[in-house]
């Protein structure tokens, strides 16, 4: 159940880790402007030039969040080092990717290997619930397919980073659902930490959000991944995460399914999408591109970047209703 | 709104379809025993219940694909005719 100690340190860790976001990102995007890492808006006919990488801001924002965990809730010490620790590996990999880009097959092995801390420190259950079975016995496959799912959540959350507010603004509703989750499930400790990322991603969304100030860069979306799959992990509610995502896997399965293979964006020589002159944004109809969410949205006529979000949050909160839904049927086959 | 509903209908036939899968694995292919008595026997259980598990998934996969497909290309198709 959830007392008034851990709901008051729940509430505190969102609003710091907010706070801390908040007062941070603008700071982190001067000091990327005039250091000159600066990436176009490539969704913008007027070529505007903002500062990357801003996701650093997330990452100090999470991290004051999780010290406060750490210390309101002293007994899941090792789970918060090991959700942190994978956090960092996987921003730090994003850092080296927004600086000189990583190639396309190079990356999700680098993302897998984030995934250290949560194996050295043993903070998994090897026996994840799954809708109709219950909990299954993964002794042996369980730890190796840790490596996995944060490669996954990971690239498949940064696959979906393409638009103004896309990242921040779907993955803060999955993190509403997911927090709420938790603490039904009264995993108070990793709950907070759900909250620390929420509080976090709601303050950068404020910068991100269309027309975007800062783009938070492989640094924030790695990293936001990889707390989400290290969450699924920490929290014991990996099926429930799987659903949530739903958006964010449809738009990487598609793109991998239609290209045939693992690829880097800037690679791509038939662009998914094109602007028009009036700023909006059109599908394009080569067979050759990829079809990714984003084109799906647009296949039905072209639509501003704002609507194009827009959408994408929506689609996210049928997915987030999806993943509650999909943890009661779990609810109650056990009773 | 229009155009949402059909990506909104896929994702909810996709969740819907990720559970039949999921019931379908526990009780079709957990189902399977081709006996328990000696080593290779159990052996050759596990790696059944496994393949037959991956088939299921394969299909899912590959019918998610195809209703993808099948919307994302006729989209694009009315949306040429009337422009």
């Amino acid at each position: 159940m959830l007392d008034i100690l851990s709901a008051a340190s729940i509430a505190s860790v969102l609003t710091v880790s907010f706070l801390v976001t908040f007062a941070a990102t603008p700071i982190i995007g001067n000091v990327m402007r005039k250091r000159g890492i600066t990436g176009r808006d490539v969704h913008k006919s007027t070529g505007v030039r903002l500062p990357e990488m801003c996701g650093i801001a997330i990452l100090i924002g999470l991290a004051v969040g999780a010290s406060i965990c750490a210390v309101a809730f002293p007994n899941l010490i090792r789970e918060t080092a090991a959700f942190m620790g994978t956090v960092l590996i996987a921003g730090v990999i994003g850092f080296v990717d927004d600086l000189r880009p990583l190639n396309a097959r190079i990356k999700p092995l680098l993302t897998a290997v984030a995934c250290l801390p949560i194996l050295i420190l043993g903070t998994y259950y090897s026996h994840p619930l799954i809708p109709f079975v219950g909990p299954v016995s993964l002794t042996i496959i369980y730890p190796i397919m840790i490596p996995v799912a944060i490669a996954v959540t990971s690239n498949a959350v940064n696959m979906m980073d393409v638009m103004n507010g896309a990242m921040p603004g779907t993955v803060s509703v999955i993190l509403v659902a997911v927090t709420a989750i938790l603490l039904f499930s009264a995993k108070n400790g990793t709950a907070a930490l759900s909250a620390a990322l929420l509080g976090a991603l709601l303050a950068f969304y404020y910068f991100n959000r269309y027309p975007a100030k800062v783009f938070d860069g492989d640094t924030g979306s790695l990293a936001v991944g990889a707390a989400l799959g290290a969450l699924a992990i920490l929290g014991n509610i990996e099926a429930v995460m799987v659903v949530a995502l739903i958006p964010h896997i449809m738009n990487a399965f598609y793109g991998l399914a239609s290209v045939g293979g693992l690829y880097e964006r800037r690679e791509i020589r038939e662009r998914p999408i094109r602007i028009l002159e009036d700023g909006r944004l059109q599908a394009s109809t080569a067979k050759a591109a990829p079809i990714t969410l984003v084109r799906i949205l647009l296949a039905a006529g072209p639509l501003g970047e704002r609507e194009i979000v827009r959408e994408m949050i929506f689609l996210t909160l049928i997915s987030s209703f999806l993943a509650l839904l999909t943890f009661g049927i779990m609810l109650v086959g056990r009773f | 709104m229009k155009r949402l509903l059909p990506l909104a209908a896929i994702e909810v036939l996709v969740w819907a379809l990720m559970l039949t899968v999921l019931l379908l694995i526990s009780r079709v292919a957990y189902a399977i025993n081709i006996g328990a008595g000696s080593l290779p026997d159990r052996i050759a259980t596990q790696i059944v219940r496994t393949s037959v598990s991956v088939i299921i998934v394969v299909v899912w996969l590959l019918a998610w694909k195809k209703i993808t497909d099948v919307h994302f290309w006729r989209a694009i198709a009315r949306e040429s005719t009337t422009s």
